[in-house]
């Protein structure tokens, strides 16, 4: 209700300080938009007109399909229908999401409300690993790939997302923020247990604290390229595919565009579905430190 | 729940609290902990593949001997990495901010724009915007090129020529472009950060301040400002993060390039140096920040 009511104040500003206003806000999305534009338009263009001087943004003169069409004979060298890379894009990043935020919530509960010994030590790795990059660890997680013989399987793309610490972190200051410990105690008076009070308190409570992990979680997944541990050509999904197809030169450039539409359509569409929920429980983050 | 009555179900409830948490720790242990302590000892050591295993023989100091005094590029990169966070981290901070707080009030078409600044952050991750930023391209002659495709979509040449300006310094221009497209794509969570951080300030600040008479300046540096100072933090250190590991950071993608030709030793050093100095930087600058600014506020 607070926080309705601080979105309607102040705008109160003079007419130059909304020109002003306005003209960033203009700058900010038309450098925002206009490469997406530009790469849906693109995608619809035969080749000649992508390579026009100068090209166009919006104009199409002779809309094609063929950049989409072509796609699949791209692929043929490799002998795998580009329906597989969907197909295995789709699977490994829905179950990979699935797991990662149930994980993530079990987790940040236990880190939040219960009495675990250590979880501060656990809490403080969580923040240290926060601030660390993937490159470091390319190796040693090959090792432990490659000794628990995960090698060349969809293991590869879905562990270690499990152990994604993000989650974790924003799940926890949710709970933290949002779920009263008088809600906890009167369930356990009430006699719940463990896993009811999780699932019929918790995760109602922090369901957009759910949708935005989903989102995010999703975002990181679909795009990620495991470095060396995938070989096998049935294995690989769309981003290691829309590389292969990328780096071949001028004449492909319509149908990089077109990988690129697709490989941005599905981010989107969760987006969509989850979008109202995201700057809530982002806003919970910041609250807690 | 600091109850101690209930010794026995406490206990109870710490054991159920293990298997929700166990999971995530193996999870953690295997791809974060080992991972990380490893790395630690490759720092230090000489690693080798051979059919079916991996030696690793202990050498001391040789790898960062070899980074900090051998290497020719790496001292040239760091003060890179650290040119472009100069000018980048201030500059993304900024504009989020100033986004933020154009998209907290009430206009018309403010959930469009919100949109659009979100759709950044979904979209802007991995091949897409290394795609969108900068792709290797091919020019005529069959050459690879770096561009992007702000270049293509904006020919400065030809407006500088329309424009009856030197080419010479288009150049100049295509940098600056650029620079805008990577600051614009790379503050949508801080812009994000920051509205949340914006609506959690109590309205009661801002009637207290109209009450005052405190002018629209002095009540952003007194009230919003200071309010915003645990999310500027997280903000900053977010930023630097993404700053100093993106892949477009020149000892970044050296050290993976190392990787590729099988140096995983070296590489981890250099990481692992680069970092530390990473680390130590960002602690002279917070310190003072923590005491003068942060301690004021509170």
């Amino acid at each position: 209700m607070r926080r309705e009511a601080s979105a309607v104040r102040r705008f109160t500003r003079s007419k130059a300080g909304n020109v002003v206003y306005f003209l960033f806000l203009g700058v900010f999305g038309l450098f925002s938009v206009l490469p997406l534009i530009y790469c849906v338009t693109s995608s619809f263009k035969p080749l000649d007109e992508i390579m026009l001087f100068p090209p166009r943004l919006v104009v199409v003169a002779r809309p094609t399909f063929e950049n989409y069409l072509s796609l699949p004979n791209l692929l043929s060298n490799l002998k795998i229908p580009l329906s597989r890379y969907v197909s295995n894009s789709l699977f490994v990043s829905i179950l990979t999401t699935a797991l990662y935020v149930f994980i993530s919530t079990m987790a940040a509960f236990v880190l939040a409300k219960g009495n675990l010994k250590g979880s501060k030590i656990i809490f403080m790795i969580i923040q240290f690993a926060l601030l660390y990059t993937s490159y470091t660890l390319a190796v040693p997680q090959y090792l432990v790939f490659s000794n628990l013989k995960m090698i060349d399987t969809y293991a590869v793309y879905i562990f270690p997302y499990l152990a994604s610490t993000m989650g974790v972190f924003l799940m926890k200051q949710y709970i933290d923020g949002y779920v009263p410990n008088a809600l906890m105690e009167a369930a356990e008076i009430d006699g719940a247990g463990y896993f009811r009070i999780f699932f019929r308190i918790i995760i109602p409570i922090v369901k957009p604290c759910i949708l935005t992990l989903t989102l995010f979680g999703f975002r990181d997944v679909w795009s990620a390229v495991p470095q060396g541990t995938i070989f096998s050509e049935q294995l690989k999904t769309l981003p290691q595919v829309m590389a292969q197809i990328t780096s071949g030169g001028i004449a492909r450039s319509g149908s990089a565009m077109a990988v690129t539409v697709i490989m941005m359509i599905p981010p989107i569409l969760v987006y969509m579905i989850s979008q109202s929920n995201v700057v809530e429980a982002m806003s919970s983050a910041g609250i807690k430190e | 729940m600091k109850k101690k009555k209930h010794a026995g179900v406490e206990r109870l409830k710490s054991r159920y609290g293990l298997l929700f948490v166990a999971p995530f720790i193996v999870g953690l242990l295997l791809f974060f902990v080992f991972p990380l302590l490893s790395s630690v000892q490759y720092m230090f050591s000489n690693i080798s593949f051979e059919p079916g295993n991996t030696v690793i023989t202990w050498t001391g100091l040789e790898n960062i001997k070899y980074v900090l005094f051998e290497d020719p590029y790496f001292i040239n990169n760091v003060v890179k990495g650290f040119s472009t966070f100069a000018y980048s981290f201030p500059l993304i901070l900024v504009v989020s901010l100033v986004m933020a707080l154009i998209l907290v009030q009430k206009f018309r078409g403010r959930i469009l724009f919100r949109g659009i600044s979100f759709m950044t952050v979904i979209i802007a991750s991995g091949v897409v915007i290394e795609y969108v930023l900068r792709y290797q391209g091919s020019d005529i002659t069959g050459a690879g090129v770096e561009t992007s495709i702000m270049e293509d979509m904006i020919d400065v040449e030809s407006i500088l020529t329309v424009l009856g300006l030197p080419t010479q310094i288009s150049g100049y221009f295509q940098v600056v472009l650029n620079s805008i497209m990577t600051v614009i794509w790379n503050s949508g969570i801080q812009t994000l950060l920051f509205i949340s951080g914006l609506q959690a300030i109590p309205d009661q600040m801002y009637e207290v301040s109209k009450v005052e008479g405190a002018t629209k300046w002095e009540e952003f540096w007194f009230v919003t400002f200071p309010m915003l100072s645990k999310i500027l933090v997280l903000v900053s250190a977010f930023t630097v993060v993404e700053l100093f590991t993106a892949k477009t950071d020149r000892v970044v993608s050296s050290a993976y390039t190392m990787m590729q030709s099988q140096n995983y030793h070296e590489s981890t050093a250099m990481l692992w140096i680069y970092f530390l100095i990473v680390g130590v930087v960002i602690a002279l600058l917070y310190i003072p920040f923590h005491k003068f600014c942060l301690k004021r506020w509170e």
